[in-house]
């Protein structure tokens, strides 16, 4: 019995370490203070989840609210790949990551609902909460664009709204002011714990404790030649590969849409310069015929009809806009799917091992 | 949902306030799926077609009745209170034959909406959430359809007092459909109606699948087009 149960732990430890030895061991030992003091706090690694497109519920408020959803659904991908460009510009930030579902240990996670696009106006309301479960801000920015945004003219080759996710890089930035040196890396420390702790929570489980708010905080930390924390690190380089391979994903969806996406901001942004020239139309001709006059009736009648046209020829353009980036979205989420399947195959192989080796290890 | 009921609440008012409120709180709900299917194609049927000036003429007479002492329509003793009276159900006429022009009808029919395509004109449009007719407003007008029974009706009410509905109704075999317009104003006492028939067609299919695209416009192919 002693025999076979030896075997079978032979061959878990065999299977691990086959295991371990196709992820590559990487810069990621830097990231963390626990196994190296080279890196620089401040720079986190911030991870953008894809947006909540903001789509009401209620269908019958679509048309109201001028929301197209398969249009939103878009933005809400395509729209965190260009905060992502914005913050990389700065430098000031480590890596920086479009991923597809939040993952609350990452180091610095942005969040963000779509309230407002219009293609004269976008409103996000932006969420930045780090690893310790500390908010940094949850707030609504609002970007106008301009006509010299929109046409370029400005020399500045910014695409449309820069100003906003400006806006967002420079709150991210005084967010960060306001903490030391100590709290960033408690973050970086807390962001590595968390994760270990979703791994193998029994070897990690007790290292971290989390207050009634919300917040978590350091009871201890592991010894910097743990092996197990060895393991979670390099686990968490593999990780990084993928997210990396997502992340580029991203990048190539912006590149291929974004200037069909432009075409259809600046659509919608002359669509309502129109509705308001429109409207002083409609003033201007009011009075011009008798009152009950076949003139007047006409008169009446079609000022109606060309909002609703006009309504209908957007609507159908939103149609036309979904046909001609639908395969390419279609395309990337399937590759997507296909990453975070491998992920999640993954990631309960290695929960199951950890476990079961750190049960070998620790003798329980 | 509250603005939705003030929206509604508002247009039966106007309805109310108007000549013949034709769309009351019963028609605008929906118990279950939509009633009829209209969905298809139909073309004008002109034989069967109201012809423009006996309406007319029609409601001159019966506007003529309504005003004492006068007998004879267009005749020597119509006053000049008489004339403006008819002029502006003849406007009402040439408005109503105006907007019933179109000699084809698209109808599509989902779950939740009808919509009515016409040549020239915007597509009438019935949409139906949780069972409340839903309103069409823009700052010119407000639209909204209900059930009257097997009939659809769709009213339109616009700023100055001016109200166009159409009522549709299908035959048994699905195959003919009649839409009786009527455009009524305060400032016509009677108002103007028109019926028009349409008989089922179909459309001959084509060996190419064409999508609509945003930058290319209509793509076509002779494969299926990936959406």
């Amino acid at each position: 019995m002693s025999r076979i149960f030896s075997r079978a732990r032979t061959r878990i430890v065999l299977q691990v370490l086959v295991l371990l030895m196709c992820i590559p061991y990487q810069a990621v030992a830097a990231d963390g203070i626990l196994v190296g003091d080279g890196r620089n706090h401040a720079a986190l690694n911030v991870s953008i989840a894809v947006f909540d497109p903001g789509v009401p519920a209620d269908m019958s408020l679509h048309r109201d609210l001028q929301v197209f959803p398969q249009i939103r659904e878009i933005e809400a991908m395509f729209l965190p790949f260009v905060l992502r460009e914005t913050l990389a510009r700065t430098n000031a930030w480590g890596a920086v990551r479009v991923i597809p579902q939040p993952n609350v240990a990452a180091e610095l996670l942005v969040s963000g609902v779509i309230l407002k696009s219009d293609g004269g106006t976008l409103e996000l309301n932006v969420r930045a909460v780090d690893a310790s479960g500390r908010v940094w801000f949850d707030r609504a920015f609002a970007g106008v664009v301009t006509d010299s945004y929109a046409t370029g003219s400005n020399g500045s080759a910014l695409p449309g709204y820069q100003q906003l996710y400006g806006e967002i890089a420079e709150s991210l930035e005084s967010a960060r002011a306001q903490l030391d040196d100590k709290a960033l890396a408690d973050i970086v420390e807390i962001s590595l714990l968390r994760h270990a702790g979703q791994l193998a929570p029994s070897a990690f489980g007790d290292y971290l404790s989390q207050s009634a708010d919300g917040m978590f905080s350091i009871n201890r930390l592991p010894a910097r030649d743990d092996p197990m924390l060895d393991r979670i690190e390099r686990i968490r380089g593999a990780e990084y590969v993928i997210t990396d391979a997502v992340d580029a994903k991203f990048q190539q969806l912006h590149s291929e849409i974004a200037s069909i996406y432009d075409l259809w901001r600046e659509y919608r942004r002359k669509v309502i310069e129109y509705q308001t020239e429109d409207a002083r139309r409609v003033q201007r001709t009011k009075s011009s015929a008798l009152r009950g006059s076949y003139e007047s009736l006409v008169n009446l009648y079609d000022n109606y009809k060309l909002d609703r046209i006009t309504a209908q020829e957007q609507n159908s353009l939103a149609v036309a806009f979904s046909n001609e980036v639908g395969p390419r979205i279609q395309a990337m989420e399937n590759r997507v799917d296909e990453l975070e399947g491998w992920v999640d195959t993954q990631y309960a192989e290695w929960y199951r091992l950890l476990e079961e080796l750190f049960e070998l290890e620790s003798g329980l | 949902m509250l603005r939705k009921s003030i929206t509604i609440v508002l247009f039966l008012l106007i309805a109310a306030c108007s000549q013949q409120p034709v769309i009351n709180d019963e028609m605008i709900h929906l118990d279950g799926g939509m009633p009829v299917n209209f969905s298809g194609s139909w073309e004008r049927n002109y034989a069967r077609d109201d012809e423009v000036n006996a309406v007319l003429r029609d409601a001159y007479n019966k506007l003529i009745r309504t005003i004492p002492d006068q007998h004879h329509p267009s005749g020597p003793g119509i006053d000049a209170s008489t004339s403006n009276k008819m002029n502006s159900l003849r406007a009402l006429a040439r408005l109503a034959e105006l907007i019933t022009r179109p000699d084809v009808l698209t109808i599509s029919q989902s779950e939740h909406e009808i919509s009515v395509d016409r040549k020239d004109d915007f597509a009438m449009l019935c949409a139906f959430y949780d069972g409340v007719s839903k309103a069409i407003e823009n700052d010119n007008g407000i639209e909204i359809c209900g059930w009257d029974g097997k009939q659809l009706v769709s009213s339109l009410v616009l700023q100055g007092g001016l109200q166009v509905t159409h009522r549709f109704t299908i035959s048994a075999d699905s195959q003919h459909l009649r839409v009786v317009t009527t455009v009524s104003s305060t400032t016509s006492r009677i108002p103007f109606t028109l019926r028009r028939f349409y008989t089922k067609f179909r459309r001959p299919t084509s060996n190419f699948n064409c999508i609509e695209t945003f930058s290319m416009k209509r793509v076509c192919s002779t494969t299926e087009i990936k959406r």
